[in-house]
């Protein structure tokens, strides 16, 4: 063999070699990247607190420092991120009165604990829902009932021939999607008018709201709350 | 494709791992979108969701290509909070690539609570900044893999981003090929010709979506 030849063969050879090892890289290239996870292994769990007592409530935890404060003005809090399943435990007082709060959420749920005046005790209902109607187009709207003396709970839009919610039980909610509007509803209970009225303002779409129909002296009282999240 | 809609636009685009790896999408969009007239940042997280683009966390790795050639990232990369990108870049546009990280393709469940709270907050975030922006969703992929990528849960991925980008406006990339037409790696992550393929369909919806047809009048 000539050594031109030669030359030219361990060319060949070289540039097969070259050509071999880009290849490698190319498929290291498309295969390195890490596995990573695409969500996480369960869904997040949400609790809130509602004071329906004409007093202040102050919500604290067990096992930390967390503590917080509803004024009869502001009555409901944030939603808050809680880990799913796990048992939260807690106090509520509101001037003498106290309750221990214990309860789990589970994965994807929205918790609600309403705290109302008892014997001696502070009275809760926990509500919970596991909302599948996420949509930032429409409103999001719940009646939760937690008035016993409201048996069959409803609101009725003022000045229109509209009805958002019936039937609505003590100690359950409903939830439906409309439009984004300004409107002031009437509650019904058992089908007929109630003294309460509430002006719901401008509902904005994409935002997630409930009114609470809780006990009152003489007759039910109506309150209106975002369902914002605590960041 | 209507180039001159694009043409002139600062556009910040931020995504997942399909935008971490210099043979995925980064450059073939960057280069497409660039074509158009745009001047592009693209930034990719690979496993980021869209929660994670409201605070800084570390990734296994990421990508990022403004003017110059695109740096590819390891276990150092993270995300940016995207009211720092916005404040730092003043975009025109923002282009959110995310779906494929949030679908939970390996769970029986659809973690849709997770999903709500992590997709309002970074599209409310973008808005409250009065930028307009556009998410574009996952593509098809191939089922299986070691993501376990799977029709049924791409197509309620993309549902539900569609149902909650607002005020985003959204790209559906399903659109765009047919289950299983653009080959895959690894059932989710495609070979160059897929992302070349998804680059020019996005730089055409881009160029197409409302949010700019009403950013271009006069």
């Amino acid at each position: 063999m000539s050594a031109a030849r030669t030359t030219r063969a361990r060319r060949a050879q070289a540039l097969a070699q070259f050509a071999a090892l880009c290849c490698l890289c190319s498929l290291a290239l498309a295969t390195e990247i890490p596995l990573y996870a695409t969500g996480p292994s369960q869904d997040a769990a949400f609790v809130r607190f509602v004071n329906a007592q004409e007093t202040v409530l102050e919500i604290s935890a067990s096992g930390s420092k967390a503590r917080t404060r509803l004024e009869v003005a502001q009555p409901a809090s944030p939603f808050y991120s809680v880990n799913a399943n796990a048992k939260l435990r807690g106090r509520l007082q509101a001037g003498d009165q106290k309750g221990d709060i214990a309860l789990a959420v589970k994965p994807g749920e929205f918790a609600t604990v309403v705290a109302m005046p008892g014997a001696g005790t502070i009275r809760q209902t926990i509500l919970r829902e596991q909302p599948d109607d996420f949509n930032a187009l429409k409103v999001s709207l719940a009646l939760y009932n937690v008035d016993p003396q409201c048996g069959a709970a409803g609101l009725h839009v003022v000045g229109r021939n509209t009805t958002l919610f019936e039937g609505v039980g003590a100690g359950t909610l409903q939830r439906r999607a409309m439009n984004p509007v300004s409107i002031s509803v009437q509650l019904r209970c058992n089908g007929q008018p109630a003294a309460a009225t509430l002006a719901l303002g401008a509902l904005q779409a994409g935002q997630r709201y409930s009114v609470f129909v809780v006990p009152a002296a003489g007759s039910p009282r109506l309150f209106l709350a975002a369902d914002s999240v605590s960041r | 494709m209507p180039a001159s809609t694009l043409a002139g636009l600062a556009l910040l685009v931020i995504g997942e791992s399909h935008l971490s790896q210099a043979n995925y999408l980064i450059n073939p969009l960057h280069e497409s979108l660039s074509a158009a007239g745009a001047k592009v940042h693209a930034i990719g997280a690979c496993g980021a969701g869209a929660g994670d683009w409201l605070k800084t966390i570390t990734v296994p790795c990421g990508g990022e290509r403004s003017s110059g050639a695109a740096v590819i990232k390891g276990r150092d990369a993270t995300t940016t909070p995207i009211k720092q990108l916005i404040a730092a870049d003043k975009p025109d546009l923002v282009v959110i690539i995310i779906g494929d990280t949030m679908a939970s393709y390996d769970k029986e469940a659809f973690p849709r609570a997770w999903a709500w709270q992590g997709v309002t907050s970074l599209a409310k975030e973008v808005g409250a900044t009065k930028t307009p922006c556009v998410w574009v969703g996952p593509p098809w992929g191939q089922p299986g893999g070691k993501y376990q990528k799977n029709d049924p849960r791409v197509e309620l991925m993309s549902g539900f981003l569609a149902s909650n980008v607002a005020p985003c406006s959204y790209v559906d990339s399903l659109k765009f090929s047919k289950p299983g037409q653009w080959e895959t790696l690894d059932g989710q992550h495609f070979t160059l010709a897929g992302y070349k393929a998804w680059s020019q369909a996005i730089t055409k919806a881009l160029g197409e979506s409302p949010a700019l047809q009403a950013l271009k009048k006069p």
